[in-house]
């Protein structure tokens, strides 16, 4: 057993080879069948050497050993070459943003574990903007090496656990099975978006069908290479992480929490959930013990990796259900929201609901407010259940001007720090001009705060687009034509559409500067929408029956 | 031929005497490698407490005594000499950021202050960037310490007179000291 990291990565992993022979012998079997075919369907051939099997002749079986190798050697390196950047390509990571709180922090960790494994390897940590909860590692043959992790897990693990997520993949890149595995992915990756650009034009060219065939016969293959990737691999990293941070409570919390969200199933695609720390594709393998599903999965129950890092830290899976954490419940928060304010002219007023709080224009985080008439007054700002209130309205202390302005205003846009990024806001309508890419971390840091306010507006504008959408489709109509919003970046028309099917909710977004623009409290909306899940399907239905 | 044998038996024992010489070299190197990332963290922490503290003093009129400790402890830790003093001094020091940190939590106007949040993520960074190197460092000199010690290693270490490195950690009698002495603060 290795003694240090820098040991670990002096020995690489001998499975490599193991890879190497697997790919020879498929395209040996490939270019077998290939000169089988050849000699059966040119008459000539099988005659002039009175035979209809090439195997008898040695100096045929050397050729085409030959070729196979060759080939099998050129698709080693030119995968091993390109795995890291095909990766990154297919799930769209991008470099953490400096200017970025959370990032920073991730930047920093990144550092720290490559410390902590005495820097055997340079490693890049990268972000992959989704809600999605999970986290994959990646390297190549040039020696270099990415951790990828999703906006969805950054925003929802605490500092330690985050490093111990990292931990665990560092360990994958520096024992050198992620190469391994990121080579099993990137050999067929290749066939599979081939196959993918293959089946869009073989409805035009039905003679490229035989192509296709070969293609998917070979993707096929990849089957096989999942049982090359041995489950131990996980258990191995899960210790490994624990060496290099020492704290085994962190990452079984950490992968307590994977294992509850959604590890990005359907967005991360087929052939990369090796790579990732919980596999996003749903098999009864993964979670089940024996040789067969021991061959057939990728990952090891995430339960019994759990058990063993608690056990580990000599505690019971109670303190994982005790740290999880409580979510406000929108109902009990409704039922204790009855509030008195002291108005102006230092009079108690009340009592008033949040919503109903929320509408007075004196109302501050300055205000005082009581529970109870004549009770404890508190200000607004300190009772947690009020900042949600003042999403929308609280300036920034030191708000820095933009060059753009408001398309409705057309007052100039102030910069804001927001849920650890920045937003460009109208101070005067209080519309949000919002980066594509800094959308998705926004929404991830979601910290659950919804005023009721926000909740019922919610509500309310889905079922009425959710009543114009049905209505539109029945009479088959096109959008709705209104005027368009003017993008402040580049001045040119923005177009009106949802931000998804299953969130009804109107926004603006420019196609050249990927930009988008939320019209007042349309940000806040949003937030609650994903939050809540709030879709009002029940309303549909009876909307387009009534 | 038995002169052959003994020709081949001495190159034999000439050629494992350089591989567990060339062995040793390269974990005492390793082990140097690794002290100067830790002293580098050490600098790194040593620049970064006097912004902290000077970022946070408005704010925490009333915590003089606690920036006060940060001070003198830094102090104490950047005019340490020999590895011994040092790691207690450190010790002592991250003793002293971590009430600092504990305190800063009571002054919820601090979170807000973007500039303040942003110095104790790098702060809170590199603590345990020093503790992560200081982990390594010590594993490290584990290793060599058991190579030293086992035989045969410990013929040759002994022919070419390798030294032992010394672990990063402060000593039973350092350790007693700060605890009591900021005992006795706390009750002031």
């Amino acid at each position: 057993m290795p003694l240090t990291f820098i040991d670990i990565e002096r020995q690489k992993s001998w499975r490599i080879s193991l890879l190497f022979l697997f790919l020879t012998a498929l395209y040996f079997i490939f270019a077998f069948i290939v000169a089988q075919m050849v000699v059966c369907f040119i008459p000539g051939f099988s005659v002039v050497h009175g035979s209809l099997l090439v195997v008898k002749d040695l100096r045929y079986l050397a050729v085409i050993g030959f070729s196979a190798l060759c080939i099998a050697s050129a698709h080693f390196v030119a995968s091993g070459l390109i795995a890291v950047r095909q990766v990154v390509e297919q799930i769209g990571a991008k470099d953490p943003d400096p200017e970025d709180g959370i990032h920073r922090q991730l930047m920093n960790i990144n550092e720290e574990i490559q410390i902590a494994s005495g820097r055997a390897k340079r490693i890049r940590c990268m972000v992959i903007p989704t809600l999605s909860a999970n986290a994959l590692a990646v390297a190549d043959l040039r020696g270099g090496a990415v951790i990828a992790i999703t906006e969805g897990l950054l925003s929802r693990l605490t500092r330690p656990q985050i490093e111990a997520v990292m931990a665990h993949e560092a360990y994958h890149v520096l024992s050198g099975d992620c190469l391994e595995t990121s080579l099993a992915t990137s050999f067929f990756g290749m066939y599979a978006s081939a196959l993918d650009g293959l089946r869009a034009g073989l409805a035009e060219e039905p003679r490229a069908l035989p192509v296709a065939a070969v293609f998917w016969l070979l993707v096929q293959f990849e089957t096989v290479v999942t049982m090359f990737i041995s489950r131990e691999r996980e258990y191995r990293a899960d210790a490994g992480a624990v060496r290099i941070t020492r704290n085994p409570l962190a990452l079984a919390e950490a992968l307590d929490i994977i294992a509850k969200r959604w590890s990005g199933t359907g967005l991360i695609s087929d052939g990369l959930e090796m790579l990732c720390i919980s596999s996003p594709r749903i098999s009864d393998h993964d979670e089940a013990e024996g040789w067969w599903d021991d061959l057939m999965s990728t990952h090891p129950p995430i339960r019994r990796r759990i058990g063993l890092l608690l056990g580990m830290a000599h505690v019971s899976a109670s303190v994982l259900a005790k740290k999880e954490m409580p979510k406000p419940p929108a109902q009990a928060e409704r039922q204790e929201s009855l509030l008195y304010a002291l108005d102006p002219d230092n009079v108690w007023l009340g009592p008033f609901s949040i919503a109903e709080l929320a509408t007075f224009p004196w109302f501050s985080p300055k205000t005082w407010i009581s529970r109870e008439a004549g009770g404890k007054a508190e200000r607004a700002a300190d009772l947690p259940a009020l900042n949600g209130a003042f999403a929308s309205s609280s300036p920034g202390t030191a708000a820095e001007q933009s060059e753009m302005s408001c398309p409705a205003c057309r007052r100039p846009l102030a910069k804001l720090p927001y849920e650890k990024t920045t937003i460009h806001r109208c101070m005067f309508c209080g519309g949000t001009l919002v980066d594509n890419d800094k959308l998705q971390r926004m929404l991830a840091r979601n910290d659950g705060e919804c005023s009721e306010r926000a909740l019922s507006l919610v509500r309310a504008v889905i079922a009425d687009n959710q009543r114009s959408l049905a209505i539109r489709n029945l009479r088959q109509l096109d959008r709705r034509k209104e005027q368009p919003v003017q993008c402040p970046k580049c001045g040119r028309p923005m177009f009106r559409t949802f931000y998804s099917y299953a969130y009804l909710l109107e926004i603006d977004k420019c196609g050249i500067c990927g930009v988008t623009w939320f019209d007042p409290e349309e940000l806040e909306m949003l937030r609650c929408i994903i939050e809540n899940r709030v879709t009002g399907a029940g309303s549909l239905s009876t909307d387009t029956t009534a | 031929m038995a002169g052959l044998v003994l020709i081949a038996a001495i190159a034999l024992f000439f050629l494992w005497m350089v591989f567990i010489y060339n062995r040793l070299v390269r974990l005492r190197n390793d082990v140097r490698s690794a002290w100067s990332q830790i002293d580098v963290q050490l600098k790194r922490r040593h620049d970064l407490i006097p912004n902290l503290v000077a970022a946070v003093k408005g704010y925490m009129a009333f915590e003089r005594e606690t920036l006060q400790k940060v001070a003198e402890a830094r102090a104490r830790a950047v005019g340490a000499a020999g590895l011994r003093e040092k790691a207690a001094t450190e010790d002592r020091l991250t003793d002293a950021v971590g009430s600092l940190f504990m305190v800063m939590e009571n002054y919820p106007v601090l979170k807000s202050n973007e500039n303040v949040m942003q110095l104790q993520e790098e702060l809170v960074s590199t603590e345990n960037r020093i503790s992560f190197a200081r982990q390594f460092y010590n594993d490290l000199v584990a290793n060599l310490m058991t190579k030293l010690g086992v035989f045969p290693d410990n013929l040759i270490a002994s022919l070419f007179s390798f030294q032992g490195a010394e672990y990063f950690s402060a000593g039973e009698e350092d350790r007693a000291l700060p605890s009591a002495g900021l005992g006795a603060g706390k009750n002031d």
